[in-house]
């Protein structure tokens, strides 16, 4: 029908570069873990935060292989981004992923539903491999299936193997060789083109010189969305559909149903399951899992589940790694001479990692969980619950696994999103979800709740501190909703949302599978979003190490006189030393410079230098307040409380902890964005700049008009 | 008379005749689910807006916006 361009042999190529396709749920990510194991890295595609995952594996025959997992897809007409960057690539031979060879996973159990993809790409003329996976479930199914007749129907090697227990990958692997050695004949083309799709593609083929005229003829189809086309030739395109008189929606339902009407009978001789089965199990799963009232009692006991092990679990991998390297820092401090470099190597760089370390734990326990409940299937049914009530606000049914999340820690909750391929809806619960109310609020949460309510209030049955708390986390999720119902409004989005969701078999989780993905997003955290924590650690350890000209000097002998005039001891002088010096430093000066910003929200510089510092992490506020009030020494939370108790304002002579400003600091710690390992996060999540910034002006703006409401009304 | 999906009853069946919404049903008819099947709607989500469905050997979920457009013989 047309000829292949003349290329080098497969085998004479440096590197084999193989891509995996398949339709979602059709075991893919097990074949690909099975070829790969651990020599795997995880990226995005370009331009896009979707994973990218690329293996690497050596045949018998020599030939380097890598191998590139593409989002599973059910056909080359995309509905959402993950889709469409199957689409990009394989409608560009010039793309760096384009395959030389292709590896079609199908699962055999349901074969006539998974061969529309297949087809597609058989056709752009990429030499593919036909893997019937599932080979052990249609052996307990008695299904009957021929790969021989199946091989000579669509004139492609086919091979049936068990991902699940690495059943047959040898001659998976074979017939790769195979493949490489004798490049095959280009087989015909499945699609029959109508007349006007073959002018179509021939007057595209010439135009765009492209070999093959299924390519050409989807380049037709997708035009609008092809990055790689030029505004000059979408509108040539554009030129040759007008002309034909063609609708391209109708194109592609005619394609669509055409590939089915032809493959269907040809599967009839090849394929045959027992008929007249009852119930399965999944069925019977289905019938609790997703009933009107247990399906969400079971969803809310699993989050609950969830919430319980990233917050409480993960409490003493924590601690052990807090102590680890405080221990470390303590060490270096004793060994090496004193001196910038040994601050900056203890106060910046191994405060700086143990700040990134320290969310591993939770991290790994949250992805633990939720790829076990991803690869049993339940998270289809989650979102089928929920679907209806996330929407309303603009999320998806996965959002509430990220808010849920959220509550523990904001980082690993942004990070669990990445399973939402609507763009938007994911958008939408990354940018959210640091309103709910994580751990690392409760230090200040506790330090400042006494000033606002009495320990010993009551409101009925209830304590009213405890309620007070409660408040705090409501005020938390309120804002998330409602922050979510308007960026729902103002976010434009060109993808038309669908819930069309399949519901998968009901399967026992591969360990390999939830351990590989566990280990990468440890691995992306730490080294993706690590450096930039560790940058932003290193900058805010030299805004409160270092002053302007001598001051920090002048403060510290300043400290000592004072000390020796009022006889204290070695302890409560180093302690003077300490609050001397951060009020010196830029940090100090900082937050003197920001006072009057701040004064309307009720608070003071030193205030301010606890909003500078705790951006590293929102705790850090407790041990800076110690830190300013000279009791650094003790810094827990009951001392530091007692001790801003009995902070005067200077000029006034009240205290500065009265009931407003409390109220104030705690609704602002309620919004602001205080976090910049989540910011972190967020940027690599959304692999630009520009939402973590959007991100933390609109938290911290309305934390602001939060305060300033708070401060004048009670003050 | 023609019907569509979502005026069928619990654990009623119905054969698809063909899908009111080309850009709905072209992504309906990618994942399988094509004129001339037979669906059975098994249940709705607990808090509306979504149904469940039974096609062949498979289990899928959709809004009640999607069945709307599914017109049955």
């Amino acid at each position: 029908m047309y000829n292949a361009e003349v290329v080098l042999p497969l085998s004479k190529k440096q590197t084999v570069t193989i891509a995996l396709f398949g339709n979602p749920n059709c075991g893919k990510s097990t074949v690909f873990n099975q070829l790969t194991g651990l020599r795997q890295q995880v990226g995005n595609f370009p331009g896009v935060t979707v994973d990218k995952k690329v293996g690497h594996l050596k045949l018998d025959n020599g030939s380097k292989v890598r191998l590139i997992d593409f989002p599973g897809t059910y056909s080359l007409y995309p509905t959402s981004q993950d889709e469409q960057v199957v689409l990009n690539i394989l409608t560009n031979k010039e793309n760096t992923h384009y395959p030389d060879l292709a590896v079609y996973v199908a699962n055999v159990t349901n074969l006539e539903k998974h061969l529309l993809l297949f087809t597609q790409i058989r056709d752009l003329g990429i030499p593919i491999l036909l893997v019937l996976n599932m080979a052990d479930m249609a052996k307990k199914e008695n299904i009957w299936y021929d790969t021989k007749a199946l091989s000579k129907a669509f004139d492609v090697p086919v091979v049936a193997v068990s991902a699940r227990d690495g059943d047959n990958f040898p001659q998976l692997k074979k017939e790769l060789i195979q493949l490489i050695e004798d490049t095959p004949n280009t087989p015909d083309l499945f699609y029959q083109f109508s007349k006007a799709e073959q002018e179509l593609a021939q007057d595209i083929q010439a135009k765009l010189s492209i070999a093959n005229p299924y390519q050409a003829l989807l380049i037709a189809q997708n035009s609008g969305r092809l990055p790689f086309l030029n505004p000059e030739e979408r509108s040539l395109i554009n030129d040759f559909i007008v002309g034909k008189g063609v609708n391209r929606l109708s194109l592609q339902v005619r394609e669509v149903m055409q590939r089915y009407d032809r493959f269907t009978p040809m599967l009839k001789k090849a394929i045959k399951r027992p008929d007249g089965v009852g119930p399965t199990l999944t069925d019977k799963i289905d019938a609790v899992v997703t009933h009107r009232v247990w399906g969400p009692i079971i969803f809310f006991s699993l989050m609950l589940l969830v919430f319980q092990a990233i917050y409480s679990w993960s409490g003493y991998p924590m601690d052990l790694i807090d102590a680890g390297f405080a221990g470390l820092g303590d060490w270096v401090k004793g060994t090496l001479p004193e001196g910038w470099f040994r601050d900056l190597l203890t106060d910046g760089i191994i405060a700086g990692l143990g700040g990134i370390l320290i969310f591993i734990p939770q991290i790994a326990i949250l992805f633990l969980l939720i790829s076990l409940l991803e690869e049993v299937g339940y998270m289809a049914r989650a979102v089928f619950m929920f679907d209806n009530l996330m929407q309303k606000v603009g999320l998806n049914g996965r959002s509430i696994v990220a808010l849920v999340s959220g509550a523990a820690c904001a980082i690993p909750a942004v990070m669990s999103t990445r399973t939402i391929s609507n763009w938007k809806e994911r958008l939408i619960s990354i940018m959210v979800t640091p309103f709910i109310s994580c751990s690392a609020r409760i230090p200040v949460y506790t330090v400042l709740i006494g000033f606002v309510v009495p320990v010993t209030a009551t409101w009925g049955i209830f304590n009213a501190q405890g309620l007070a708390f409660m408040g705090l986390y409501l005020l938390g999720i309120v804002a998330a909703l409602i922050s979510a119902y308007i960026l729902k409004q103002l976010l434009h989005s060109e993808e038309r949302s669908f819930l069309m969701l399949e519901m998968p078999e009901y399967r026992m989780p591969v360990l390999k599978n939830v351990l590989l993905n566990v280990w990468e997003k440890v691995k992306t955290f730490t080294i993706e979003a690590g450096r930039i924590i560790l940058l932003v650690s290193i900058v805010l350890w030299v805004l409160a190490s270092y002053g302007p000209s001598n001051q920090m000097e002048l403060a510290e002998t300043r400290a000592v006189a004072i000390a020796q005039q009022k006889n204290l001891t070695e302890l409560q002088t180093e302690d003077l030393i300490a609050a001397n010096k951060i009020e010196a430093s830029y940090a100090g000066h900082l937050g003197k410079f920001i006072e009057p910003a701040i004064r309307p929200l009720g608070f003071d510089w030193k205030i301010g230098i606890a909003l500078i510092t705790s951006f590293a992490a929102r705790e850090v506020f407790v041990g800076t307040m110690a830190t300013i009030y000279s009791i650094g020494s003790v810094e827990d939370e009951g001392s530091v409380r007692d001790r801003m108790a009995r902070e005067k304002d200077p000029i006034t002579g009240k205290p500065i902890y009265t009931f407003a400003t409390s109220l104030s600091l705690l609704i602002f710690y309620v919004f602001a964005m205080m976090c910049m390992s989540t910011l972190a996060v967020v940027k690599r999540e959304t692999n630009s700049w520009k939402w973590p910034i959007i991100q933390f002006l609109f938290m911290t703006g309305l934390a602001y008009l939060g305060s300033l409401l708070v401060y004048q009304i009670f003050k | 008379m023609a019907y569509t999906l979502n005026h069928l009853q619990l654990g009623e069946r119905g054969t698809i005749a063909t899908f009111s919404d080309e850009q709905a049903g072209c992504k309906l008819m990618t994942m399988g689910i094509l004129p001339g099947s037979e669906v059975k709607i098994v249940r709705k989500s607990p808090l509306g807006g979504a149904i469940y469905l039974k096609m062949d050997h498979q289990q899928f979920a959709i809004r009640n916006k999607e069945a709307e457009c599914i017109m049955l013989k």
